[in-house]
């Protein structure tokens, strides 16, 4: 029956195009939808990688006229302790502006043996950094006094960075150096995997350098650890008192997860944008199967009575409409699949050839799905056409 | 071979109430080839369709191949249609998406056939009907006589027992007539296939064994 009903759809091809066309277009958004949604599901089911949770974000600019670094530094520093004594904060960190889910970035391009390590992220930060986020150490150390008097350049990278460079193998003691600046930097310590971009992103290749006293020109952020009690009272009482330390600095306070909030929102923009636009695709094509099968019915009416009379059951009629559906629905498929594998293959978008399979799967089972659901009630009234009725119209 | 017990056939719309076939008994015996004859809206169709079991009476008995039909499932109805009987319409009612050959198969899609089996036994239908050489045409490649001829290809392929013809010279000139008559008598010589035909045409009834006339939905020969 299989063969005999591609025959039949085949031989009709040309009746058939419209409609293999339509749901063709609509597998490829579900496929991008799917891939969009699969993605951002897998980025959010993995860690975040830092305790976002009652951490405050300072911004400020400096300034201060002196140009003098060893000022700034004991200017900065006493600012940090007098902060550090206040006791609501837990903990506190100067960084540079690309703190997390700011839409900040600072990438570099680096070299290891002889590879080129490009968009690197890039973050300077203090002692208090990983203290503040509640960043894992998983190999190595973080930064100590010890390291501030190093001769050798250190630095700390994330879990990404290191399984990209080394793979299995330990990355404490290796070096690694800028692209086009040939002095070594030293690999002390690594870090987890932080999604410093939201819930809805994947964590990126970073690499996390020691603030100097010369940072201190431009750096423009406080990262603070405050307690679960710290409310706006303390908040106002903070502004004052950075407001009096930093004369004619604009300062602005802001809350990670309500940072985080934001930026998810517009992460998911452009998911729930594709999402309505295949929703009223979705809808179309439905109407379009349920028309085509309808206006179908009443034109075969007369090889359904025939069908009825030389044997087959009101069951079998509808189960052939249907089936017919779904075969016309499979060209479609096989059609798209073709387009789709291509996304892994040729690694659009770098994203992992897993999230691809499983949009395509899913893709495949919702247009299944739709065209099963569209078929049904048109299958049924082909099922309840009087064979004796239908064969007389003709 | 076919028992008919004062059959009835009423159509109710909500306001109106048509007699189809009022108090029809007929018995047709094994090999018989009986025409049945009257004005249009006679019911001869009706009569026809009642025979096929494509349509219910609403009074009566009916008994075809021993089997008395009344308390059949939907199933168990198509599985009879399929096995034991075979349909031949004046608009010959073939698939114009479908090759000639494969018209021929629809009635064995419905059984438990092999491919191959299918192939086979609709070749041998054609053969017999004189058209193996049109096997691989579509029906809209054929004249109105061939296309009959793949009709009752399709309507014998699976050996039935009883084949209904309904008008099947009707759309066909004379000399077409003629050569389907001849194919459904040799059926009915050769094979002793029961056959019912429902005609207009005086000739060709007069080539069968028995006439039945109707007239106003009652038997009146």
């Amino acid at each position: 029956m299989f063969k005999h009903l591609f025959k039949l759809i085949w031989n009709k091809k040309k009746q058939n195009s419209l409609l293999i066309v339509e749901i063709l277009l609509s597998f490829l958004v579900m496929f991008a939808v799917f891939s969009f949604g699969v993605n951002s599901y897998r980025n959010y089911a993995k860690p975040m990688g830092i305790n976002y949770e009652h951490v405050w974000v300072i911004t400020y600019n400096n300034s201060l006229k002196t140009t003098n670094s060893d000022s700034l530094t004991l200017f900065y520093e006493g600012l940090l302790r007098n902060i550090k004594a206040l006791p609501q904060v837990q903990n506190a960190s100067f960084t540079s502006g690309n703190v997390p889910f700011s839409n900040s970035h600072s990438t570099s391009a680096f070299m290891y043996q002889g590879k080129k390590i490009d968009r690197v992220n890039q973050f300077t930060v203090d002692e208090n950094y990983t203290n503040t986020l509640g960043i894992k150490v998983i190999e190595g150390h973080w930064y100590n006094k010890q390291d501030a008097g190093s001769k050798t350049r250190v630095t700390i990278i994330n879990n990404m960075l290191k399984e990209k460079l080394f793979g299995k193998a330990s990355a404490i003691g290796k070096f690694i150096n800028y692209y086009e600046d040939k002095n070594k930097i030293k690999i002390i310590g690594v870090i987890n995997d932080i999604k410093f971009d939201g819930d809805y992103q994947s964590a990126d290749i970073s690499m996390y350098n020691r603030y100097d006293t010369s940072a201190y020109h431009w750096m423009s952020k406080i990262l603070l650890k405050v307690s679960p009690d710290a409310d706006a009272s303390f908040e106002s009482h903070l502004s004052k008192m950075l407001s009096n330390s930093l004369k004619n600095s604009n300062i602005e306070i802001e809350h990670l997860p309500n940072k985080l909030k934001s930026y998810n929102k517009i992460t998911l923009v452009p998911l729930i944008i594709l999402s309505i636009v295949a929703a009223f695709l979705i809808i179309n094509v439905a109407l379009g199967i349920f028309g085509v099968l309808w206006y179908n019915i009443n034109k075969r009416r007369g090889e359904i009575g025939l069908r009825r009379a030389i044997g087959a059951s009101g069951g079998s009629v509808s189960s052939q409409l249907v089936n017919e559906a779904l075969i016309v629905a499979t060209f479609s498929l096989i059609i798209g699949s073709f387009f789709a594998v291509q996304f892994p293959l040729l690694n659009v978008f770098d994203l992992p050839a897993s999230v691809y399979l499983t949009a395509l799967g899913l893709a495949i089972l919702f247009i299944y799905f739709v065209v099963l659901a569209c078929s049904l009630y048109p299958g049924k009234q082909a099922a309840a056409i009087y064979p004796a009725v239908a064969l007389h119209e003709e | 071979m076919i028992s008919l017990k004062n059959i009835e056939k009423v159509y109710r719309t909500t306001n109106i109430e048509t007699l189809a076939l009022n108090n029809i008994s007929l018995n047709i015996a094994k090999g018989e080839f009986l025409s049945i004859m009257g004005p249009s809206g006679c019911g001869k169709s009706t009569l026809l369709n009642i025979m096929g079991l494509l349509d219910a009476p609403s009074k009566g008995q009916i008994e075809i191949a021993e089997q008395t039909t009344e308390k059949l499932s939907d199933k168990q109805l198509a599985r009879f249609r399929n096995q034991k009987l075979g349909f031949i319409f004046q608009s010959y009612h073939l698939i114009n998406d479908l090759q000639v050959l494969d018209n021929v198969e629809l009635p064995l899609l419905y059984r438990d056939a092999s491919a191959r089996e299918r192939r086979q036994l609709a070749s041998e239908a054609l053969e017999k009907v004189g058209l193996s050489n049109r096997m691989k045409h579509f029906p809209t490649q054929l004249s109105g006589g061939q296309r009959q001829r793949v009709a009752i290809a399709r309507a014998i392929v699976g050996k039935p027992e009883i084949i209904l013809a309904d008008e099947p010279t009707g759309n066909l000139d004379s000399a077409m007539g003629n050569e389907i008559m001849e194919i459904l008598i040799n059926l009915n010589q050769k094979d002793s296939t029961t056959i019912v035909m429902v005609t207009h045409d005086e000739n060709m009834a007069q080539k069968t064994h028995r006439l039945v006339r109707l007239f106003d939905g009652s038997q009146v020969l």
